[in-house]
């Protein structure tokens, strides 16, 4: 069975019916995807498939064959940040983490498909099924809707890298 | 001073947002094998037999651990407070909750490490489970532990308890007893995450532990007793974790892996599924809170006695420290003159109930701010005018006679009505978190003299443990 992950083709060995997750992190190492629940209810482990957010513990590995699926790390890297993860970073919106990466999945999908910036209402529906269970979903919306305009805070201004700097 | 006030970066904000952080379970090691965990399936029951020797020939499998595998079984979560130590890692020959450990296997797959602990031969004697903590005191109930269904505090004395004041004088001036009872319901913490560790042997005798523990130095200290080991043996590695809400601070998954990669001599990681989250990791207890309130036709409160009941569940875990802060905090942030407040930890086959969020004090909270509305709606008053009548001033004290210097309870009320836009009288909006003085100071609360009467814990022999009273 091939899959093309994050435009890379590979050759998998896990059993057709394996779950999308486990193939992604336990077999490709690629661990930005999380195991929240493993049910389809907490949205920790969405991956985009052909574009579209799918839930990657509950899709068998076997119904994407031959599909392009894409995970958080091929979003951006720290030198070359996609929109939605500075926007992610300069509002706060994650907290402990380990909702991002699927929240993040969530909001490019939402605003690939828009093309046009989002409204609140919009966001709240599509990342309706992604639970921030530290309660941070003002910060998540602010931040979805700031990346929708193409909005850059700008806030991580010398002084405050400094301070990062001086910190550690 | 470059930070405070300062929009800063947070340093792990890139990480996160590019699936970079390491959470435990993102960590994997070369040879590492898996665990599973056989459960007890019923709330309450005696080990008739427990033999392990089917499921250690099964395919993958390299060690199977029950209790006679565990150096130092029963470790306590509040020894260091002076309450004795009561929960087993592994059970030994009961079981008294749903999902309580027996035994769990490491293997090199997760599906033949739960086919192996599937196969463990197990045969248990139900027993009858205490499930309603208020028929504790009933004789006909089950008991769940050796020493009965509610837990002594003292030798001579089960509750947590609070004396100020003269609280028979108080009910004895009241015009009305305001009367409630109120039962908020267990919580499961229910992080993003579940817990996970992964137990690494060294070759020097040492062990690594990938941890999502909350509070990594004591889960350290925790895994060190069930070792016996020197906490300098141990290397936790922590610090990403995946959202707790107090359930990170229980310690299974650490001395569990330990255990299990000491005797096969390979790394063992062991994820929590969601239905173990769920079903059997601690949860915020079950509370049962009466009040009865003596109170004037004016609004002022002269005196409360209070009965509260803790679900604890089957092992202490933290709920004598919880009943504690508990009681400390049933007057709220209001000023009573006298009070009477007697807390009681009541062991039940439920999950063992621990940490989240301001246990012990979000309870009180949630009955003292719902009775807080009971008396003003019996009284026919002013909700805001009761709450602010009777809010802490600097020089009240609270049921623990703690003096207060600073309270900022009627600032704090005045912001929240503004927020709310709430119309307060002329009367009310000027009040402050001033010393009280003309009409805020009634005869009542003159003399808020004499010392509560508080005991220092104990063991139940009689020895004086490290935390006093006051």
């Amino acid at each position: 069975m091939r899959l093309v992950v994050n435009g890379a083709e590979h050759s998998i060995d896990s059993p057709p019916l394996t779950p999308l997750l486990h193939v992604l992190r336990e077999e490709l190492r690629l661990t930005g995807a999380k195991a929240g629940c493993q049910h389809g209810s907490c949205g920790t482990c969405t991956v985009l498939v052909d574009g579209e957010p799918r839930r990657s513990c509950l899709t068998a590995v076997a119904a994407v064959e031959g599909a392009e699926v894409t995970t958080v790390e091929a979003l951006g890297d720290p030198s070359r940040l996609a929109d939605v993860q500075v926007a992610f970073d300069e509002h706060y919106a994650a907290q402990c983490g380990f909702c991002t990466s699927g929240m993040l999945l969530g909001a490019a999908a939402l605003i690939a498909r828009t093309g046009r910036p989002v409204e609140r209402e919009e966001v709240v529906e599509a990342l309706g099924g992604h639970y921030c269970r530290c309660t941070g979903y003002v910060k998540i919306v602010d931040a979805v809707v700031a990346a929708s305009r193409g909005e850059r805070l700008g806030a991580m201004a010398p002084s405050t890298l400094e301070i990062r700097g001086t910190a550690s | 001073m470059k930070a405070v006030g300062a929009s800063l970066p947070r340093y792990d904000g890139v990480a996160h947002v590019t699936g970079r952080s390491r959470f435990v379970d993102d960590v994997s090691v070369p040879g590492m094998l898996w665990a599973k965990a056989l459960r007890s399936p019923v709330p309450a029951a005696r080990i008739r037999r427990l033999d392990t020797t089917r499921a250690e020939a099964m395919p993958g499998v390299h060690a199977v651990i029950t209790h006679e595998d565990v150096p130092q079984n029963v470790v306590g979560h509040q020894e260091v407070w002076g309450i004795p130590p009561d929960e087993p890692l592994l059970a030994v020959d009961e079981v008294r909750f749903v999902g309580q450990l027996i035994a769990v296997v490491a293997a090199e797959s997760e599906g033949q490490a739960l086919a192996a602990a599937q196969a463990i031969d197990l045969e248990l004697e139900e027993r009858a489970p205490f499930l309603d903590m208020r028929k504790a005191w009933d004789s006909d109930q089950p008991q769940v532990t050796p020493d009965g269904n509610v837990f002594f505090y003292y030798p001579d004395q089960p509750q947590r308890q609070i004396r100020k004041g003269d609280i028979a004088a108080a009910f004895a001036a009241a015009d009305v007893i305001v009367e409630g009872v109120y039962r908020p319901g267990a919580i499961e913490q229910a992080p993003a995450e579940p817990a996970a560790a992964l137990a690494i042997p060294g070759t020097d005798g040492r062990v690594t532990i990938h941890s999502t523990s909350q509070a990594l130095y004591y889960s350290m200290d925790i895994t060190a007793r069930h070792l016996r080991m020197p906490m300098g043996r141990l290397k936790f590695v922590g610090g990403t974790v995946g959202g707790g809400f107090g359930g990170k601070i229980d310690t299974k998954t650490e001395p569990v892996t330990a255990v299990l990669a000491l005797k096969a001599q390979r790394p063992v990681k062991w994820r929590h599924t969601r239905e173990e989250e769920m079903l059997c990791s601690t949860t915020r207890a079950a509370w049962h809170i009466e009040i009865a309130d003596a109170v004037t036709n004016d609004g002022w409160i002269l005196g409360r006695k209070t009965l509260t009941l803790h679900d604890a569940g089957a092992y202490m875990m933290t709920s004598a420290y919880a009943c504690s802060k508990h009681s400390f905090h049933l007057a709220g942030a209001y000023s009573i003159p006298a009070v009477a407040f007697n807390t009681f930890v009541v062991m039940t086959n439920h999950v063992p109930t621990a940490a989240m969020r301001g246990f012990g004090v979000t309870s009180a909270s949630f009955a003292v701010e719902t009775h807080m509305n009971r008396i003003a709606e019996v009284l026919g008053l002013d909700p805001w005018e009761l709450r602010l009548k009777n809010a802490n001033r600097v020089g009240d004290t609270s049921p623990s006679r703690v003096v207060y210097g600073n309270p900022s309870t009627v600032s704090t009320l005045l912001a929240a009505a503004e927020a709310a836009e709430i119309e307060l009288d002329d009367e009310l909006r000027a009040m402050t978190n001033a010393k009280r003085a003309g009409s805020l100071l009634p005869a009542h609360l003159m003399p808020q003299q004499g010392e509560p009467e508080m005991h220092p814990l104990a063991w139940r022999d009689g020895r004086p443990a490290l935390e006093g009273g006051r």
